[in-house]
Order: structure tokens, then C-alpha cells, then sequence
């Protein structure tokens, strides 16, 4: 079983690295890293902030623009291409080819932010190089520790992907649905504290929205746990055990997913 | 063969066209925001949603844009009013709504409002928001007491501000005794006993720790003194008019030595003060 799992999971990065639209992610990414070099010089003391902001959000872009194309394009083709028959012919099972495709694709998002990791960790220490004394408030490891973060906040979105790709038969309807639920996730948050501040408490709220909302933050993810990309611009320290709660956030609610997309997977009839 | 020549000769053409067109359209893209460059700001509740998960680099990127106008203003020379002044306290209290501990927006609005446009309160306003959040920094606090300082003249609070500046770890070893030193203009030695006492406590420099010591003893000597003044007047229903009155009516035995090598006075408010300031002379 391990075998045919490896075999899917080096399958779909193979696929996935063929990829064109990966040269462009990558390009993107560099250019945006390699701008921040002259764009540092517009502010006047904290480099630091600036340098790892646009580091950061370079990572998180590139992530974005491999989850809504790459990742996407990888799950759907088999459908749209009806190239699916060919691959369930093979002896693996659906939940498997589930599996295979998530971990194949998660691997390739991996690596891609090995990759960028590298590019913005060189960026940044010519930049510090060349502006040492503005970097007093800089740390090496909450900026990686970001980094890690932001990578956990993928797997719950490709976790998503999969989800809809098993119980939609459009990648446009997928795409739609998972640009939909990034922007939720990343704002759920906003929306909860604003409704628990008293500038709220005083808006005459029906207790159905309310309870509606109440029901919403539970099953929609809150994304914007993993982004600690303005605290680690500011080497504010993030303990070590908010990374674990949220790193056992991320795997509980990606398997939830998983398994649902497995579940759904074998009952459903491919035309 | 032709074809491939018309097609260059057409490109040729539409490359001279689009230098000549763009040229034309940055004239009127400039005089377009010359009449409404930056004239509005979105509140941060909206700013923070449409930013995602992007705020960090959306806040540099309107701080950029508030820096740039304002320092084209300055450059050309051009007055800026009341409305610009608006704009730039709303457009960095998004700015650092999106980031609370981005300091070079704070230092920026309080450099401005103070000096350019002589809105202390705004200012004090963004820089306790900087206090709060910027827990590990003594500037905030440091910023806030020279504005009440310089700008509001109210010593009391802004020696205060300094104070807590300089329990801050990291925070320059002279704010210790600048905020000593200015509490003297108001009646209230009796916190700066206090703060000077706290610092002792947790400095390990014997030279910092002699010279708190030294400023610690003249301050209680000062408060002593004052205290004595009052109960002169208990006494005598009437106020001394030196201090040398005091020896005279028994009430202490000599006026003590400043540590400092001044004198102590006593002022027509009847406070008592140091001729040396709390400054040492040095040899």
C-alpha cells in the first residue's frame, strides 16, 4: 500500500513540476524578492519590517498562485481530461488516489517554499548586510517560524481543493468555491471580534445572523491563525506552543477533510 | 516578405505613437492627481479585511504613499493645511491599524502633527497607541514626555512619560536623571523618589548607581526641606522668608550641603530648590 502511495505521490509532483504556470510562480516570486532590495531604501528606519514584509508576502503569494493554479490544474485535469478511468485502472484504490494526489501535491508546495525560502533568506541577509544597523529588532528564527506557518495554512487549503474537486465536476466551480474560502478564512476572524466588540453590541443584530455566524467560525477554517507575518516582521516572539496548537489545528481539519473527500470520492459516479 | 516589412514598418510607428501618448498621458495623470492625489483614506475596518492576510506589506505600502506626499509638498514648497494634516493622522492610524508596531509610522505622524501642523493631541493620541503596543520600547513613552515637555508645558505629566521611558530595558541611561532632574519644576519630588528608589533597585553599575544615589539623597533633602517650610507656616501662620529662618526658629539645625556643590534656596512660590540643578560639577 505504501508503494502505490509513494508511486501516486511522486506521480503528481512529477506532473506538477511540468507545470509551466511553476516557471511564472517562481519568476513572480523572485522579482517581488528582488524588488524589495530597492524598495527598502523608501523607508527610513525599519528595514527590517519592510524587507521581511514583502519576503513574506512574496512566499505567501507564490503559495496562493500554486494552490488556485498548479494544485488545481493537477486535480481537476484528471477529470476534465477523463484521464481518471486510466488512473483507477491501475490497482489503487479512490481513497488512495485521494491521498496520493494531496501528499503529491502538499510535496510540491514543499519544495517550492524550500526553494523560496532560500531566495528571500539570501535577500534578506544582503539587505542586512548592507543596512546592519537597522536590523537590531530582526530574528533569524521568527521569520522562519512565519514561514512555517504560512506553509501549514496550505495544507488546509489544498486539503479544500481536493474536497471540492470530489464533489464538484467543474474546476472553475472549485476554484470559485476555494478562492471563496480562502477570503473567509482569512477574514472569519475580523468578523468575530468586530461582533464581540462593544461598537457591535450596540447594532440591532437578529439572533439568527448571530447564531449563524456562531455555526460559520466553527465550520469555516480561521486562516488567519497561521499569518504571523507582521509579528515575525517585528521579531515579536511566538511561543512554541502556539505553533504546535496551531500545526494540530491544521491536521485535524485537513484530515476531516480528506476523509470526507475520500467518503465521497468511492460513492461518487465518474461519467 | 512584404508583409513582414509592413508589420515593421507599423511597429516602428506604434512604438514612436505609445512614447509620444504615454508622454501626454503622465501630463494629465499628474495634473488629475495633483487635484486629488491621496484626498481619501478607507477606514481600517474595511482595510483590514480587503488586506487578507497581506496587512504587514499594505501598511508599508500606504505608509509609502503618506511619506511620498508629504515629502513632495516639502520639497516644492507648497502649504499644506488643516485637511492635510487630517489626512495624515487618518491615513497612519490605518497604517497602524494594520501594523500596531510599526514605528516609523508613529515617529513620522508625530514629527509631523507636532511640528508642522501644532496638533499635540493627535499626535500624543498615535504615540499612546505606540505605547501600548510597543511594550519593549522606551521611545513611545520617551516621545510623549518631550511633547508635554516642549510642546504642552506640562512638566508634571511630562516627567511621568520619561519615568516610565526610562524603566524600560534598553532605555538610555540619562533619561533616569532627565526625569529626576525635571520633576524639580513641579511640586512633586515625592515621585521621583519613588522612580529613583525602583531604579536602584535594579542597577548593577556602580557609577549609575552613585550618581542615582547622589540625586536620590538631594531629592529627599529637597523634600524634607519643603517640608519643613510648611511646618514653619503651621507654627507661625506666616511663610518663612529663607531658609535660614528655619535655623533661626529652631526648626532644623543648619540647611544642609547639596550633594551636588550648590545651594539650596527657597523661591518666592515657596518651593525649595538647588542652585546646582542636580547637575555636578564636575573638575
Amino acid at each position: 500500500m505504501g508503494r502505490k502511495l509513494f508511486a501516486l505521490i511522486f506521480l503528481t509532483f512529477k506532473e506538477g513540476v511540468r507545470d509551466r504556470a511553476l516557471v511564472g510562480v517562481g519568476l513572480f516570486s523572485l522579482a517581488m524578492m528582488g524588488g524589495s532590495v530597492m524598495v527598502v531604501n523608501f523607508f527610513m528606519r525599519e528595514l527590517h519590517k519592510v524587507s521581511v514584509d514583502i519576503n513574506l508576502s512574496a512566499i505567501a503569494f507564490a503559495g496562493l498562485l500554486l494552490t488556485f493554479f498548479v494544485s488545481l490544474n493537477l486535480m481537476s485535469k484528471d477529470m476534465d481530461k477523463h484521464t481518471i478511468y486510466c488512473v483507477l485502472s491501475k490497482p489503487f484504490s479512490r481513497t488512495q488516489y485521494i491521498w496520493g494526489k494531496y501528499l503529491g501535491i502538499m510535496f510540491l508546495i514543499f519544495i517550492a517554499f524550500c526553494i523560496l525560502t532560500l531566495c528571500s533568506t539570501a535577500t534578506i541577509f544582503f539587505i542586512k548586510s548592507q543596512y546592519e544597523v537597522y536590523f537590531k529588532e530582526f530574528s533569524w528564527l521568527e521569520f522562519y517560524k512565519a514561514i512555517y506557518a504560512q506553509f501549514l495554512m496550505f495544507f488546509i487549503l489544498n486539503a479544500f481543493i481536493v474536497f471540492y474537486s470530489t464533489i464538484t465536476t467543474s474546476s472553475f466551480i472549485t476554484l470559485l468555491f476555494s478562492i471563496s474560502t480562502y477570503i473567509a478564512g482569512q477574514t472569519i476572524e475580523e468578523v468575530v471580534l468586530f461582533l464581540q466588540s462593544s461598537q457591535a453590541m450596540e447594532m440591532v443584530m437578529s439572533k439568527t445572523i448571530g447564531s449563524i455566524i456562531g455555526i460559520v467560525q466553527y465550520v469555516l477554517p480561521n486562516l488567519s491563525v497561521f499569518d504571523l507575518k507582521v509579528r515575525s516582521a517585528h521579531a515579536l516572539p511566538i511561543s512554541f506552543e502556539y505553533l504546535s496548537a496551531i500545526t494540530f489545528y491544521c491536521l485535524i481539519y485537513s484530515s476531516v477533510l480528506l476523509i470526507s473527500s475520500s467518503l465521497i470520492f468511492n460513492r461518487r459516479e465518474l461519467k | 516578405m512584404k508583409q513582414t516589412i509592413s508589420l515593421s514598418c507599423f511597429l516602428i510607428i506604434s512604438m514612436v505613437s505609445c512614447f509620444f501618448v504615454q508622454q501626454n498621458l503622465s501630463e494629465k495623470r499628474e495634473e488629475l492627481l495633483k487635484a486629488s492625489y491621496m484626498a481619501y483614506t478607507l477606514p481600517s475596518k474595511i482595510t483590514g479585511v480587503l488586506a487578507l492576510e497581506f496587512k504587514g506589506i499594505v501598511s508599508d505600502f500606504l505608509f509609502l504613499k503618506t511619506t511620498t506626499f508629504f515629502g513632495d509638498k516639502f520639497i516644492k514648497q507648497e502649504s499644506v493645511g488643516e485637511k492635510q494634516a487630517d489626512y495624515a493622522y487618518e491615513s497612519i492610524k490605518i497604517v497602524t491599524d494594520l501594523d500596531p508596531w510599526f514605528w516609523d509610522a508613529y515617529l513620522f505622524a508625530d514629527m509631523l502633527l507636532t511640528w508642522d501642523f501644532g496638533q499635540i493631541d493627535k499626535a500624543n493620541e498615535l504615540l499612546l497607541k505606540a505605547k501600548k503596543n510597543r511594550t519593549w520600547d522606551f521611545k513611545p513613552a520617551y516621545y510623549l514626555g518631550f511633547n508635554h515637555f516642549y510642546f504642552l508645558k506640562d512638566n508634571k505629566k511630562g516627567s511621568r512619560f520619561l519615568m516610565e521611558a526610562s524603566k524600560i530595558p534598553g532605555a538610555p541611561s540619562y533619561l533616569t536623571s532627565l526625569a529626576a532632574r525635571l520633576s524639580m519644576y513641579e511640586n512633586q519630588y515625592q515621585p521621583a523618589i519613588v522612580f529613583l528608589n525602583e531604579i536602584l533597585k535594579t542597577t548593577q553599575n556602580k557609577g549609575l548607581k552613585n550618581e542615582y544615589e547622589k540625586r536620590l539623597k538631594t531629592l529627599i533633602i529637597m523634600d524634607k526641606l519643603e517640608k519643613n517650610v510648611h511646618a514653619y507656616h503651621a507654627a507661625f501662620n506666616v511663610f518663612p522668608e529663607t531658609l535660614q529662618d528655619l535655623v533661626d526658629k529652631g526648626i532644623i539645625e543648619s540647611i544642609p550641603d547639596d550633594p551636588y556643590g550648590g545651594q539650596f534656596v527657597l523661591l518666592k512660590n515657596k518651593r525649595v530648590y538647588t542652585t546646582s540643578k542636580m547637575i555636578y560639577k564636575r573638575k
